[in-house]
This record gives structure tokens, sequence and C-alpha cells, in this order.
């Protein structure tokens, strides 16, 4: 008998406006249908993680709820610095990343500091970027959609996960710009859609790694084949329409 | 009653060019089967006096309808319980609720002069344009429906919406009606408002035995996610599939709705609340009973469309849903599993990512999965663990699709559909000529 993944989502009331439940799910069925036993953790303000967690998902949600949170996860510092250290998986979208960069600057001057998991800083921007959004990275290219109004400056030391091959991305890169920033086993990003879901590569890499860590066999095989087609379908019709030249993803 | 309304003021022989002149402009875009807006914007370029002027001839006043879901629906449910009561009434086409869309409405039933037959308007109003609008137009009744988690890529965060709808609500000059069960809107500063402030809602006992509540979206400002208790003016006090009942000011309303759904039932209580408002003394039960009666015909909820064009035969039984909150209040209103099911989505819904916090227990099984983001669906809907037959995102090859199938022991398909593709859906089936009420 096999022993579980554990899979945490923090906060999942107040992170998880995007469908952030989705990259769990991502997560928790492909592991399942590979016939690994998952163990899903909603962890809320003031609850414990547990101890063996494997895998911490954070989603998204607006400035309040990043207020209402803020405090609870600077108490998780340590604990959280620790768990990406040992080389854990971590998932982090939208307004979690935020929290977990170095700090959030804000439109009216005012700053939220961050818990410095991850090399970079946040400006909020008056301009949105909103749209469908491709990146490559070494695991594959990255589909899905883009909302929000930041701008990161990476420090030095920052891992870039994936250069932008359409839509704006969270943070300049090269010539370009790009999206993704990658700590061991823990990454940051604005990507939605949900993210895991549309892709399967990603998710599978993560994991690997996780898997791995913990001596489990996994590998995605026939019971993989719906989720990758209809994945494989999403990716591909929003690959066609982001290059048809009369396409905008949306009317303001 | 009325005290609040605003008067009549006199239009005159100064408006009929720019009336002239916007009436041309909408004929000419009707020929080109273009769109609404222009013939507004020229209108109002020509005479800005023109759009207070016509709002301010209503004898009962213009009411505001705002909110993230249900605003046509409730929109026309004021109307035809205003009808009901022998008031003539202005409303504006579903979706035109921009501002150069509601002046295009209101320029089309304009007399050259800048004259309106009408006692009373009922307009839905977009949120991000409702505080702009109540300058112009001088609303005496503002209805806020709900905020639910909804074009966040156009408003970015809930709470933004929430706080537009309430700023308008101040210049609502004789009511304001808001939904007591909805965490943002209950924590109304009824102080800051000119009008009197009236609740309506959803007993808590009905509240509490639907399975996913009225998932209006989460307080994450406040420190209360929750509501803050109101007794409520208007309340629904029982549900038994359509049939409900409303208690208005201590008064039982007994209704019929023109779908299944706890959403319908708290829009129901919203549109009693208004109408009650806006008629005072005139108010009467029965005839607000008269007024459901006859919505259900007219705007094609609950009504269903032959699958092979033989009325006989098997039926399309359409369930409309443009966000989380709708799709899941459908979901709950079921009253079994269906049969044979289709659903579908285009691109007029550009984020799909709230598909994932749906709870799709209650399908085991969706024949044909349509439309531009069919795959998006698909992919969510295989993640849910349900079983999917087909994916097929041209939506006249899905319907060829459901009509192949073998017919249902039920004799009904259930449909679900976004709004675009239930137009479509309608016309594929034979039925393109019919409003349909947005939800
Ligand atoms: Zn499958």
């Amino acid at each position: 008998m096999t022993d579980a993944v554990r899979i945490v989502q923090l906060y999942p009331v107040e992170l998880g406006i995007t469908g952030d439940r989705g990259n769990v799910r991502a997560l928790q069925v492909r592991l399942e249908r590979a016939g690994v036993p998952v163990e899903v953790t909603r962890v809320g303000i003031g609850e414990a993680i547990p101890a063996d967690a494997d895998i911490l998902v954070f989603g998204n949600g607006p400035l309040s709820a990043m207020r209402l949170v803020v405090d609870d996860l600077r108490a998780r510092s340590a604990e959280l610095e620790a768990f990406v250290a040992s080389g854990r998986s971590l998932f982090s979208i939208g307004a979690s990343a935020e929290l977990l960069s170095q700090g959030v600057d804000l439109l009216d001057g005012d700053t939220l500091e961050g818990l410095g998991l991850f090399p970079f800083r946040v400006a909020r921007t008056r301009e949105r970027n909103v749209g469908y959004i491709i990146a490559d990275t070494p695991d594959g290219r990255v589909i899905g959609f883009e909302d929000h109004a930041s701008r990161w400056a990476l420090g030095a030391d920052a891992e870039v996960y994936g250069t932008v091959v359409a839509g704006r991305g969270s943070f300049a890169h090269g010539e370009g710009s790009g999206e993704i920033v990658r700590r061991d086993q823990a990454f940051a990003s604005n990507v939605q859609g949900p993210a895991l879901p549309l892709n399967p590569q990603w998710t599978d890499a993560i994991l690997t790694a996780a898997t791995a860590r913990r001596g489990i066999e996994w590998s995605a095989g026939d019971a993989h084949a719906h989720l990758n087609e209809y994945a494989e379908g999403a990716r591909t019709t929003i690959e066609r329409l982001v290059h048809s030249k009369d396409f905008r993803t949306i009317g303001l | 009653m009325m005290s609040g309304a605003p008067q009549a003021r006199s239009a005159g022989i100064r408006y009929v060019f720019p009336v002239l002149a916007g009436k041309l402009a909408r004929f000419a875009t009707r020929l080109r089967g273009g769109g609404s807006a222009f013939p507004g914007y020229l209108t109002n370029r020509l005479a800005p006096t023109l759009l207070p002027t016509l709002a301010g001839q209503f004898r009962y006043g213009v009411v505001f309808v705002l909110g993230s879901n249900g605003k046509t629906t409730t929109t026309h449910m004021i109307s035809e319980v205003l009808r009901a009561h022998g008031l003539r009434v202005f409303t504006n086409p579903t979706g035109a609720n921009l501002p150069q869309g509601v002046t295009s409405a209101l320029l089309a039933d304009a007399t050259l002069t800048g004259r309106i037959k009408a006692d009373v308007a009922v307009l839905e109003i977009d949120e991000g344009y409702a505080a702009d609008l109540a300058d112009r137009l001088s609303p005496s009744v503002i209805l806020s429906l709900n905020v639910q988690v909804d074009q966040l890529y156009r408003f970015y965060e809930t709470e933004r919406v929430a706080d537009m709808m309430l700023e308008a609500s101040k210049r609502a000059s004789a009511h304001v009606v808001v939904n007591r069960d909805d965490p943002y809107l209950s924590k109304i500063d009824v102080g800051a408002m000119r009008g009197e402030v009236s609740f309506f809602g959803v007993s808590g006992e009905l509240v509490a035995a639907s399975a996913h509540g009225l998932a209006n979206a989460a307080d994450t400002r406040s420190g209360n996610a929750g509501i803050l208790d109101h007794d409520a003016f208007a309340e629904v006090v029982s549900t038994e599939g359509r049939k409900v009942v409303v208690r208005v000011d201590g008064t039982d309303a007994a209704i019929t709705l023109p779908a299944r759904g706890l959403h319908y039932a708290a829009d129901a209580a919203a549109a009693l609340a208004v109408a009650a408002r806006v008629l005072g003394a005139e108010f009467a039960v029965e005839k607000a009973a008269n007024g459901f009666a006859k919505m259900a015909p007219a705007y094609g909820r609950g009504e269903v469309i032959p699958l092979r064009r033989d009325p006989e035969g098997e039926q399309v039984e359409f369930v409309m849903f443009k966000n989380a909150p709708s799709l899941q209040m459908n979901l709950d209103a079921l009253e079994a599993t269906p049969e044979r099911a289709l659903i579908a989505i285009d691109e007029g819904t550009p984020d799909v990512s709230w598909l994932y916090d749906v709870d799709f227990d209650v399908l085991k099984r969706i024949d044909v999965v349509t439309g531009e983001k069919a795959y998006q669906l698909a992919l969510s809907l295989e993640h849910a663990g349900v079983e999917i037959g087909v994916v097929e995102p041209d939506m006249e090859k899905a319907v060829a699709l459901m009509r192949a199938l073998a017919p249902s022991s039920s004799g009904t398909q259930t449909w679900f559909v976004n709004y675009e593709l239930m137009m479509i859906g309608r016309r594929l089936l034979g039925h393109g000529d019919q409003e349909i009420a947005r939800r």
C-alpha cells in the first residue's frame, strides 16, 4: 500500500477566487488516476499546516483578502522557508505569489511587506494585463489566462522559469518579458486558467519531483488520456485564438 | 410615497433636431445591422440636457436595477408587476445597460419633441456606469441584487463592484433596495443614503436547506465574511418548484417563478420590494401575482422547445448561466440528474477558471460539450469526474449530435448554455424570434 501524497490548499476561502481549487484538483486527479492515494487538506487562518505536507497550493484574491491573511501568513514564515528549502513543492498564483515576494508597493503609496520567500518585489500598476498568456519553460509550453495589474522587479538571484511568447507576462526578461519565478520546487506566477489542469506537463513536473522525494512510483499513462486530450484541445484552441489577427481576448 | 420622485419637466421644440438626428442614426444603424450605441452618442452630443428631461417625465420615477447576476430577469419581473398594476412601463432591451445603450433605447421611444409616453422607467444598468447614469437620470429607486465573483477581468476586486453599487445607491431620491443575504450589501451604511433603505431576502431555513446557499461573494474586507442581519421588507418564506411565497411588508404574495431556482426566488423578492416601494398604497399582492403569471410564457423561462421541430416529440429545456453562482444555483435546482445533457460556453465568457469552483456532482454524464470554449469546459468536467460523450466546439454540429441520440424516456433533454449560445441554440431549433431574459 502506497503512502498518500499530501496536498494542502492554504486560505481556500480568502485566496481562491480564480478557480484555484482546479490546481488542487489537477494534482489530485493525476495522482489518483495512476493509483497513488491523495489526501487533500484545506488550511485556513489560524489552522496548522500538516507537518508531513508534500505540496502547498496557494491561490489568488483581492487586496482586502491579502490584508486579511498577511499576519497569519507572516507567522508561518520560518515554517514555509524550511518547507521550500527542503525541496518540497509549492505552487502560488497572483495574490499569494505577491505575499510570498519581498513586498508589494501599492498604488496609494502603501506597502504590504511580503515573506521574502521569492526574490522579487511587486509594484501594483494602473494598467491591467488581461488575456491569454503563453510562455516557454524547460518543462514545455505553459498556456493560461493572465489578469493582474502589477509588474515584478526580480532580484539578481531570481530563477526565471518562463519566457513569454504571447501575452504580457509579469516581469522584464531579456528583450521581452518573462513569467513564473522558480525556487527549487516552488513556483510563483500570474498564470490563471487555472494553470495546472491546462498544463499537464507542468503538473507532471511538480508531481514527479514530489513523488520522487517520497520514493513513490508515479507516471502518467492510459488513465490520463481524457485529461490530456481535453487539455490539448483547450491549448490548441487558445494558441489558435492568440495568433489569429483579429482576436482580442476581451473588450474592456 | 412619490414625494422623492422627480417631477415632470417640460420638453419641447428644442429637442426636435437632436431627437430626429438620433432616430435617423438609429434607423441607419439598424439597416446596417450594427450596434445601438452611436445614435445615443449623437443625441447626447447634440442635446446633453435631453436625457435628464426624458427621465424627468416618468410620473412614478426611474428605477435602476444593479447586480452581478439577475439584472435582466429582475428588470422583467419589476416591469411585469408594475404593468399588472396598470402602469405603462419603459424598459431597456436586454444587455443595453451601458450609457449609450440606455440613451438609444429612450430615444427610440421618445416623440420628436422629447416626450415619453410611459409612467415609469425600469432600467437594468451596468454597475460600472451606475453612479454616472444616476447623476443624469435621477432615479427614485435603486435596487442592488447581489455581489458575486464575476467579471474579474473587468473589475478585478469583487468589493469594488459592491462599492460601485452602494455609491450609486446614495443617489436614489426615494428608496434604496438591497439584498439582506449578500455579505457586502447587507453592510450598507443606511445613514449615507438619501432614500429609505429596504431589504429583501430569503428565509434562513430556505438558505440553509439549499446545497450551496445563495452563492454570493464572501466579504473579505470587514472582518465579518458573512451578512449583517436585518429584517426583510420582502422575504421568500416558502418554495415548491416554481411556486413560491414572498412575504411583502407582512402580506403573503403567492407567485409562480419563470424558472426553478432559489436565485430566481430571491430576484422575485427584490422585484416585489421595488414594486411595493414604487406603488406605495396602490401595491396589491394579487396584481403582483398576475404580473408573474404573465411573465413565464413571454420570456421563455421554463419553456421547452421541440428538439426535432415536432411539438409532440422530445423537448429541450434550456438552463442559462453566466458564472459559477448562477450555474451552481441552476444545478442545485434540478429535480433530477438530466438524462440527456448538452453544455456550452463561447468566447463571450473570456475567463472560465470559475468552472473549477462549481460542484458538478448532480451531473453524471454530459452527452455533448460545445461552444468555442468546449475543450476548457470538458477539461473542468473531466476533473470533476463527469463522464463526457463528445466534445464538439461547433454548436450546429453539436445540435445535430443531440438530435441523433436515442430518445430519452423522460422526453426531455437539458441544455446548459450561456446567453449567446442559448440564442444560437434556439435559432438552430427553429425558435430564433424571441427575446430571452439574460441570467
Ligand atoms: Zn474521462
